[in-house]
């Protein structure tokens, strides 16, 4: 290989002006309203649920939207943060998503024991559509991470996969007529979790620099 | 520490407004601050030197990613870490694979010897048949009992060439025996 003072030389001649990334909060803050312009757009073409006003009255469903929508922000935020290379030295917070996901299950768990709803006919058709609506945020924050120099890639990809799968994931719970928790579990959350791993094999891969 | 620390990250601020004599000190600083890291995890020298041009070159492609508001350090060991892991990854990966060729020779080798008329000289015959390098190789390597690095540095090769062409040297010869 070359040698030290010449390869310092060679770059430091390449020292053009940079432009400093913004910071990790903005640059998730930035991401989150992209993926929230996604779902408006996804909703106004679906349509939303016809009977969500009354949904809205019922505390379960309330609860899971408000932490889907904590597990959505945290993912977003978590993967901005995994892009530069210390995590901004704020390591907690890259695992929120693992919090936020945890609360998730409690909520539903807690749902459960009210759970009165019934099982609907369908099933895996709602993994599809979350994954089919998920695929073209994927793509775009895969595409926008890989601007910048992740050293944890398996973990961002988990993440970043985690955050297009709860954009896909928002989107049907405010679309579909269907309040049975055993349903969303299985064929709404519990993909979410092999979204991650899929992500995690896909980081190394798609976030090398 | 926190002097260094300050140091470092303005001369990073002022790398990257542009200023090109300032970002070569930053990368001598780097450079300098890195190596007893990298010294004390990696045996060989001229692998020290190797990964720590690999780093300055990766601090280069990242330093968009530095906020000039915080400490450089944890922000240069990051990367430094990452790229010592990658490189171990990779150090590890290809010493087993070496390992793997090398076993699935011997057995091939040890498989009915009597009947499929292998033996030492048809062997070192096969080798001979390898073009030069990759022959030289395999001589100072299984012959002549060189490690990968000895045999590098007695060829004036880079190590990592002298293990691919050994692994490439293996799967012929593992072709043309399998094929008697």
């Amino acid at each position: 290989m070359r040698d030290l003072e010449q390869l310092v030389n060679e770059l430091s001649g390449e020292a053009a002006p940079t432009r400093p990334a913004p910071h990790p909060y903005l640059l998730g803050l930035q991401w989150t309203l992209m993926a929230a312009a996604y779902l408006a757009v996804a909703l106004a073409f679906s349509g939303l649920r016809p009977d969500l006003s009354q949904a809205l009255q019922q505390p379960g469903y309330v609860a899971e939207l408000l932490t889907l929508l904590l597990l959505f922000a945290a993912s977003t935020t978590s993967a901005a943060l995994l892009a530069f290379p210390d995590l901004h030295q704020k390591r907690l917070l890259a695992y929120a998503p693992v919090g936020a996901f945890a609360l998730l299950a409690l909520t539903l768990l807690a749902g459960s024991f009210a759970d009165t709803a019934p099982l609907p006919e369908h099933s895996i058709e709602c993994t599809i559509d979350i994954s089919l609506v998920s695929l073209l945020p994927a793509v775009a924050i895969f595409l926008l991470m890989r601007g910048y120099a992740s050293t944890h890639p398996r973990w961002a990809g988990s993440v970043a996969l985690l955050a297009a799968f709860s954009t896909g994931a928002l989107w049907l719970r405010l679309y579909e007529t269907n309040d049975s928790v055993v349903h969303v579990v299985l064929w709404h959350y519990l993909p979410m979790l092999l979204a991650g791993f899929i992500g995690w094999m896909l980081g190394r891969r798609l976030l090398k620099w | 520490m926190e002097d260094t620390n300050d140091d470092l990250a303005g001369l990073m601020r002022q790398a990257q407004a542009g200023d090109q004599r300032a970002y070569a000190e930053l990368l001598r600083e780097t450079a300098r601050l890195l190596r007893p890291f990298l010294s004390r995890r990696l045996s060989a020298d001229g692998e020290v030197d190797d990964l720590l041009q690999e780093i300055l070159i990766s601090i280069h492609k990242a330093r968009h990613t530095y906020d000039g508001r915080r400490p450089y350090k944890p922000w240069a060991y990051a990367i430094a870490k990452f790229r010592l892991q990658d490189h171990l990854r990779m150090h590890y990966a290809d010493r087993l694979r070496q390992a793997e060729d090398i076993a699935e020779l011997e057995n091939i080798l040890h498989e009915n010897v009597t009947e499929t008329a292998i033996d030492y000289e048809s062997i070192s015959g096969e080798i001979e048949k390898l073009p030069e390098k990759q022959s030289t190789i395999l001589r100072l390597m299984h012959q002549q009992g060189y490690t990968a690095k000895e045999t590098a540095q007695k060829l004036g090769m880079n190590e990592s060439a002298v293990k691919v062409a050994a692994h490439r040297a293996y799967k012929t010869l593992r072709q043309k025996l399998e094929r008697r």
